[in-house]
């Protein structure tokens, strides 16, 4: 027969049968003990001696019976559940300690959990494309650095049509904004350019129609487009007669053949797809314009590598067939799903940094609350040790009390995740991912659960050992206190200082963070931006043939708006400051020979109507502005800022002077330089001086332009008056993004404001804790010295000595801390250096603010038990000896 | 009076299952006749006796079944399984190979 056989029925009597194995335990040892007897007696022994001495032999009943429960395999489960009781009893007499464990440990695991959920939904879970490991993305790379990784229109075919490692290679470029008309009302979608097997390479389907075709491709272009899931909601209602249904875009016809999923992007959002034209497109046919994402499935059972090495060869290729545009250039491929989680990965980086900081203070605090509960229990563990509790049936007891102070910790914990995941959110590019809401599901909950435990066992494991290593005899029966461990005293301590300086380190960074927000709010924008209202007004043109009526109408909008009331200028601007950003050109003097590109510098290119300047306070320093005669017919102007003038200029009046920019599709254009302006800061809050040319708008004839209004009063008096003028005026004029200036700006520094809200929300908790923590440590204390208090006031110490006495101790944990903390902060600085500005990673007014927040509340959290012990009574406390 | 030698170990378990392989017995038989055949020198330590036993039955390596005594009495008698049998065979040869090694040593050295 097998042993289990055996051993089954026997762990179920265990379980289920207990009164009667115990009766039998019984009956087994007090047949031994009266054999045992009876030998004694025969030996001669008296009768008492005889039954003592069978006793002794056994080593105590109690002793053996529960050794030999231990036997049986089943003690661990009813252990647990008589802990459990115990636990639950013990902690409805001591709801203080629950509450404040419970509350400590609930925010830490919040914390924790709201990470964990973030990094299960952008890192864990993979990309939402059938199988994702099979897809790569192509990056152009130039001597083997990578910039922005897009790829050439004819390196991409090239690539596609000589590949051999691809089941698909599909690129696919933003298109912009397209003006929709045909309705009632002109809209705007974000379109896409794709190639036609872009779906089949990421395995998409439509959720009506159908795709693209490779024919409709090779057509060159033709008039199909596939339309988002919103868009098909919003704009169709999801009716299905949208599918084969007609649209204008940019003033054509195009058949929509089919809808996408729900929440389906690749890269960047977009509503609609059109196809790209290969025969038209102007950078498609040129290799150095670089404006094309590439993402390609492998074949199955071709590895990455080999793939690499195949493009690797086509490259070469490429590069001796043409040396002009392809010398030293290549396609790297990278997995995909790594690439599009590489900036969620490194923005998860410092939340996941902090809310381990804020989890390690909680679980100090508590481990130190449970270490001095222990000290308050000795006696009761010494007592149970005599009565035959092993150390680890002890140890494990504490532990189950333990885990059960924090699973309510962890439920709570849950709730609170919520509150933090959605500032997290607010960090991250996840809509990057086309995923946007992580939620509570089964992993969250099984993590929050397993944080829970792992902490109830982390902070119970120090306090469960320390407070039971006592052995049975020395505590029992006196009745007296049991003093603490020097080493307990030490290890809480360390706990103290171990929080103490996790706040300074969190402290400090918070600090680094609002200096640097401080400065940016009052940086000199070069521009005033108060009582300005901005739009984008987009024009639909039927044709490329009447661009040129567009000067002209956007010139006559501009006077319908400065004839409002309320109004005191207005112009246009294709890149609002800050807003906008990008643009860059490379401008250089006329009067150099063109040799190198030594003497290009890059500044950034805006157009703009006469008056901008004056619309938005910027000081014109040299020359004159645009003015209405700068038109396509007269020759090219354009008015620099005052930093670009002193880089090209540096020896002569710009005025009157030549340059030539360098464009993509014509290489250089001459332009006079006509003025100087002040710098603006044009591309980024913190570039100061940002180099910039500012064209004559009229000269280029953009189809999409920002209006900015400088008005007498409260701009969004203005908005309604201004949308109902321009739609007066024309029916295919979209004017959308109305807002004030202000309100724009502050948009751009909302992501630095929520991670200071992150991290100043939990340096603060972190300190609180960490006050708590200390306030503990020290009222524990002085209520273990209070004997020691009563002796040093009753041999004439005074009330001060006692009290300097007790702060001083607490203020050498405060001190340790405060030191620990500022060495620690530096590392820490390198995770938020790319948020600084203008603050240096060592800023010592940051260091000191720090350090003092901390002592001033560490040193009121010191004094209240030092206080309460200079009030201990000598004659009551001696008296109690 | 030397004192009997403490049982290393792990021979408790073989020793008990040697005993009770010879015939059931209960516990406090077993003492009885380890101290017997050993002619003294071995003393069961009584409180690690019945652990051990329990431990054993666990294991399922003996099983136990209640029964009469000698006079009369109910008592628990242990009795050797099939896989204890094995076990216990495997474990002397164990032992067999140990103590000649420690012989060995012991008589060169």
């Amino acid at each position: 027969m097998m042993r289990w056989t055996y051993k089954l029925p026997l762990r179920f009597r265990s379980l289920f049968r207990k009164e009667r194995v115990e009766r039998e335990l019984d009956e087994e040892l007090q047949f031994h003990l009266e054999r045992q007897i009876e030998e004694n007696l025969a030996a001669g022994m008296a009768p008492e001696e005889g039954r003592y001495a069978a006793l002794r032999a056994l080593g105590g009943v109690e002793h053996a019976k529960e050794q030999c429960r231990d036997q049986r395999r089943v003690n661990f489960i009813e252990d647990f559940v008589q802990d459990l009781g115990y636990s639950l009893r013990k902690l409805r007499r001591e709801p203080g300690v629950a509450m404040a464990v419970a509350l400590t440990l609930s925010i830490g695991i919040g914390a924790t959990t709201a990470v964990f959920s973030t990094i299960n939904t952008a890192l864990i879970r993979r990309i939402p494309f059938t199988e994702p490991d099979r897809l790569l993305i192509g990056l152009k790379t130039r001597n083997g650095t990578t910039g922005s990784g897009l790829v050439a229109g004819f390196d991409y075919l090239d690539y596609r049509r000589l590949g051999r490692s691809f089941d698909g290679l599909a690129a696919l470029t933003p298109a912009g904004q397209q003006t929709v008309t045909g309705g009632t009302e002109p809209w705007v979608a974000e379109a896409s350019r794709v190639t036609s097997n872009l779906f089949r390479v990421l395995q998409v389907n439509p959720v009506a129609g159908r795709h693209f075709l490779p024919e409709e491709e090779a057509r060159g272009g033709a008039r199909v487009v596939l339309i988002s899931f919103a868009l098909w909601q919003n704009r169709f209602a999801g009716s299905s007669t949208a599918v084969g249904s007609t649209v204008n875009l940019d003033g054509s016809p195009h058949t929509i053949v089919g809808v996408m999923p729900r929440g389906f992007r690749v890269f960047y959002d977009a509503d609609l797809w059109m196809l790209i034209d290969w025969t038209r497109s102007r950078g498609a046919t040129n290799r150095n314009y670089h404006n094309y994402y590439v993402v390609g499935r492998l074949k199955s059972g071709v590895s990455i590598q080999q793939a690499q090495h195949d493009v690797d060869v086509i490259s070469r290729g490429l590069e001796q067939q043409y040396p002009a545009s392809n010398k030293g250039k290549g396609l790297r491929l990278l997995d995909l799903q790594g690439y599009m989680v590489q900036d969620i990965r490194a923005g998860l980086l410092l939340p996941s940094a902090v809310t381990m900081c804020l989890l390690l203070v909680a679980c100090a605090n508590v481990a130190g609350l449970l270490l001095a509960r222990g000290q308050r229990r000795m006696s009761e563990m010494a007592m149970r040790s005599a009565l035959g509790a092993s150390r680890g049936r002890l140890v494990r007891q504490l532990l189950t009390e333990s885990v059960m102070l924090t699973l309510p910790a962890g439920l709570l914990g849950v709730g609170i995740a919520h509150v933090f995941q959605n500032l997290l959110l607010r960090l991250l590019p996840m809509d990057r991912l086309g995923i946007n809401q992580p939620v509570v599901d089964g992993a969250v909950l099984l993590f929050a659960l397993l944080v829970s435990m792992v902490t109830g066992l982390v902070v119970g494991v120090v306090p469960a050992i320390r407070g039971t290593a006592v052995g049975p005899s020395p505590r029992l029966g006196t009745g007296k206190q049991v003093f603490e461990g020097s080493r307990s005293a030490r290890l809480r301590s360390g706990l103290v200082v171990m929080q103490v300086a996790i706040s300074v380190v969190l402290l400090i960074e918070s600090g680094l963070l609002v200096r640097s927000l401080a400065l940016l709010s009052t940086v000199n924008l070069g521009f005033d931006p108060n009582n300005v209202l901005t739009a984008r007004i987009q024009m639909q043109v039927p044709d490329h043939s009447k661009r040129e009526q567009l000067p002209a109408f956007f010139t006559s909008a501009l006077e319908e708006i400065e004839g409002l009331p309320g109004v005191e200028s207005a112009s246009l601007i294709d890149k609002l400051p800050l807003v906008d950003p990008g643009g860059d050109w490379e401008i250089r003097r006329a009067d150099r020979p063109r040799q190198s590109d030594q003497d290009d510098y890059p500044a950034f290119a805006r157009s703009v109507s006469p008056r901008y300047f004056k619309t938005m306070r910027i000081p014109l320093l040299k020359g004159r502005d645009v003015s209405k005669t700068d038109i396509v017919s007269t020759p090219r102007v354009m008015v620099i800022s005052k930093t670009l003038a002193r880089t090209l200029f540096a020896d002569r009046d710009p005025v009157g002077q030549m340059v030539e920019v360098h464009l993509i599709d014509s290489p250089y254009v001459r332009y006079e330089v006509i003025g100087v302006v002040g710098d603006v800061r044009v591309n980024d809050l913190r570039g100061e001086g940002d180099p910039a040319m500012y064209l004559a708008a009229a000269q280029r004839g953009d189809n999409e332009m920002r209006v900015a209004i400088r008005t007498t009063g409260n701009p969004s008096r203005l908005v309604e008056p201004i949308r109902q003028r321009l739609r007066q005026k024309n029916r295919n004029v979209l004017v959308a993004d109305l807002a004030t200036m202000d309100s724009v700006l502050d948009d751009a520094l909302s992501l630095f404001r929520v991670v200071i809200q992150y991290l100043g929300l939990f340096s603060g908790i972190a300190l609180l804790l960490g006050a708590i923590g200390l306030y503990g440590a020290l009222a524990y204390h002085v209520s273990q010295q209070e004997r020691e208090m009563g002796v040093r006031l009753a041999m004439g110490a005074t009330r001060a000595n006692v009290l300097l006495l007790v702060l001083g101790r607490g203020l050498l944990l405060v001190g340790t801390g405060l030191l620990l903390g500022v060495v620690g902060a530096r590392p820490g600085t390198t995770l938020i250096q790319q948020f600084l500005y203008k603050i240096q990673p060592l800023d010592p007014s940051t260091y000191v603010g720090a350090v003092l927040l901390v002592g001033v509340v560490a040193t009121m959290a010191c004094f209240f038990p030092a206080w309460r012990a200079t009030r201990v009574n000598p004659v009551e406390v001696l008296r109690s000896e | 009076m030397s004192k009997p030698t403490d049982l290393v170990q792990g021979t408790l378990d073989l020793l008990i299952l040697k005993t009770v392989a010879l015939e059931p017995m209960h516990g406090w038989g077993v003492a009885l006749r380890i101290r017997q055949v050993s002619k003294d020198v071995l003393q069961v330590n009584q409180g690690a006796l019945y652990p051990a036993l329990h431990r054993l039955e666990q294991q399922g390596w003996i099983t136990a079944k209640w029964g009469e005594s000698a006079n009369n009495r109910r008592a628990k008698y242990y009795s050797v399984t099939p896989a204890g049998r094995r076990y216990l065979n495997q474990e002397q040869a164990n032992w067999e190979r140990l103590s000649a090694a420690i012989n060995l040593v012991l008589e060169t050295s």
